[in-house]
């Protein structure tokens, strides 16, 4: 999908007007190749160590741990490519899971209970972007705090307890499967796809991108900056409670130590997707490639290992790693500020 | 009576607040060159792992001294493996302490196994509860680190090159300053006060768990920013962040003691991250008036 635009991921004009190779055309998207090939062979290794884990139906089981880390890269991506960063998410998650807790226990309606999780989100995440464009401080800062802050109040609201007991109904929306695929999964596509669509196809997208690359120049580009960013962290808040929610019907839980750790899993995919940490690049393909990196690679950590421990160092060094080598892949020397 | 009352809660809150104070010595200078390190939490963490590891009778038995080098010295090598990511690898500074955090878990994970560690050499306990002339231990401890770090930071050349890096770097760069050497040492620095704060930490507790540590980067962040340090570097006080500290740990202590009962524990994050906005935005203003002030 990214791949037939190439003015706006990576590609620069001197690409257009030599009329490259098809080789040459592929050359911005060295990142997303080197991750197709990792999965590739790290499929090749699991199939010679452990076939079992290949099986589709364990494939499917496994993927369904990490709907909501999925769903939450894609905003992710965006606030990364634009040159933010949301460290709030999974403690978003937890103050909408909390709320979404005690409206279902107040109401006994579940739908009470989706819309109170969704407007939470949207709450949370429109606070974190009208804190960084209204006070002009870094979204690592601000965002820093609200993590606390958040999951600060899901803690006090919840004192501990967590609420269980929602309707069976409710619960198989995170087994149920249209077609003979996953419905969150399903969802997931079709968001992806609509995000590759808007970034590549679109205003928006073009913005986006030239905010992420030099956000004074998109300004006198008359690119509305602060509005898109506050937009950017709405949505990222609104996907925390649309996650929120999925876990509650999941685990059949809700609580407030939900997503714990959760935003760190989230950036380490964006970044293994070759999203640049100091924005201007980054694609949908990308991330997807990168979520399922890290998603495949951690799954087959526990089934082949039986070491949790190792997941934990697996995805610190992921992540170091990622940025590491987007810098010797874009050969791009020196930080930009 | 009352005095003697108040002192005495002054001084718990104070004791308390001492692995906080020591890291958050090192943090500042971290912030004052524009980085940020936020696996102190984890790395305290491992290095308590270790620790109880080495001395206690119950695992390796080995001499106190040893298991304090050993602390120290892994406590630099942390640092300096952040640093080196830093300067040379070029990655910036919250990725890879962010990477480090979830790594070292891991590995205190892997080195703990779900236990815990009990049966600390009592040697080890003067530290925490020992006192000299009616003041704790540690506190004196916190003294030295709080007063070497100021006079560091505002005496001596490194100290200045450290603001001088952080206010200015295309200057810094231009007068001859190492950026390199300079970062490598903020980090390290801080590294080698983690390994204090633990000692400090550890000799308080009795037992080594698998969650010492968590959330520890927080509070410490916290206690930078609202003891007056930027977050765009350059500017930052050594003693406000340990009076902040200090306030902060005030803060909880009282919570406690207004007996809320137990709800009021639970609030205690949502306060810290009010802190935390809070502190941002008396900088905010702080640097706002200032600007005023220059273009009049």
């Amino acid at each position: 999908m990214s791949a037939s635009a190439p003015v706006v991921n990576g590609a620069t004009s001197r690409d257009l007007v030599a009329q490259p190779s098809w080789w040459a055309r592929l050359a911005p998207y060295r990142h997303e190749m080197a991750l197709a090939v990792l999965l590739v062979v790290l499929f090749v290794a699991a199939a010679i160590v452990s076939p079992s884990f290949l099986d589709l139906t364990t494939q499917r089981a496994l993927l369904s741990h990490d709907w909501e880390l999925a769903m939450l890269t894609l905003p992710m991506m965006l606030i990364i490519l634009t040159g933010g960063i949301d460290l709030s998410v999974g403690a978003t998650m937890a103050l909408a899971s909390v709320v979404f807790g005690l409206a279902f226990t107040r109401t006994g309606s579940v739908g009470v209970a989706v819309a109170a999780a969704l407007g939470t989100g949207v709450v949370c995440g429109g606070l974190n972007g009208l804190c960084i464009t209204r006070f002009k401080v870094h979204p690592l800062i601000v965002t820093l705090a609200t993590l606390s802050a958040y999951r600060g109040i899901a803690e006090g609201m919840s004192l501990g307890q967590s609420v269980s007991g929602f309707p069976a109904s409710f619960s198989q929306i995170a087994t149920m499967t249209v077609a003979g695929i996953p419905l969150l999964g399903g969802l997931y596509l079709i968001f992806a796809l609509m995000l590759a669509f808007k970034l590549a196809r679109t205003p928006v997208g073009a913005w986006l991108v030239a905010m992420g690359y030099n956000e004074t120049a998109a300004r006198f580009a008359a690119v509305r900056v602060d509005r898109l960013k506050v937009a950017l962290y709405t949505y990222s808040g609104l996907m925390a409670g649309a996650a929120a929610i999925f876990f509650a019907a999941r685990r059949n839980t809700a609580k407030a130590d939900v997503g714990m750790g959760m935003e760190l899993d989230v950036i380490t995919a964006v970044v293994l997707g070759g999203t640049s940490i100091f924005g201007g690049r980054g694609t949908v393909i990308g991330t997807v490639l990168g979520f399922l990196l890290l998603h495949e690679s951690r799954e087959w950590m526990s089934w082949a290992f039986d070491y949790d421990e190792l997941n934990l160092i697996l995805v610190g060094v992921l992540l170091i790693a990622s940025v590491l080598l987007q810098r010797v892949l874009s050969g791009r020397s020196g930080r930009r500020a | 009576m009352i005095a003697e009352l108040w002192l005495g809660t002054l001084r718990d809150v104070a004791v308390n607040a001492v692995p906080t104070i020591i890291v958050a010595c090192g943090l500042t200078l971290v912030v004052v060159t524009r980085e940020i390190d936020i696996s102190v939490g984890s790395a305290m963490g491992v290095l308590a792992t270790v620790l109880g590891l080495l001395v206690s009778p119950a695992r390796f038995g080995m001499s106190l001294w040893v298991g304090i080098a050993a602390v120290l010295v892994l406590g630099a090598v942390i640092g300096l493996v952040n640093g080196a990511l830093v300067v040379w690898g070029k990655v910036p500074s919250i990725i890879v302490t962010l990477g480090t955090l979830t790594a070292l878990q891991g590995v205190n994970a892997l080195l703990l196994h779900g236990e815990q560690i009990t049966q600390l050499p009592s040697a080890l306990r003067y530290l925490g509860v020992g006192r000299i002339a009616g003041i704790p231990v540690s506190l004196y401890l916190t003294a030295i680190v709080v007063i070497g770090t100021m006079l560091l930071a505002t005496r001596t050349a490194l100290g200045r090159r450290l603001y001088a890096v952080g206010s200015q770097p295309d200057a810094a760069r231009l007068a001859g300053l190492s950026e390199v050497r300079l970062k490598l040492f903020v980090f390290a620095f801080t590294g080698v006060l983690v390994g204090v704060a633990t000692l400090a930490s550890v000799s308080q507790i009795a037992v080594i768990e698998p969650n010492l540590g968590r959330g520890f980067e927080l509070v410490v962040v916290t206690a930078v920013l609202v003891g007056g340090t930027s977050i765009h570097g350059g500017r930052g006080s050594v003693v406000g962040a340990a009076i902040a500290a200090i306030v902060l740990e005030g803060v909880r202590t009282t919570l406690i003691l207004l007996r809320l009962g137990e709800s009021a524990t639970y609030w205690e994050r949502a306060i810290q991250g009010a802190f935390i906005l809070i502190a941002v935005l008396i900088d905010l203003l702080v640097r706002s008036r200032r600007a005023t002030v220059r273009r009049a």
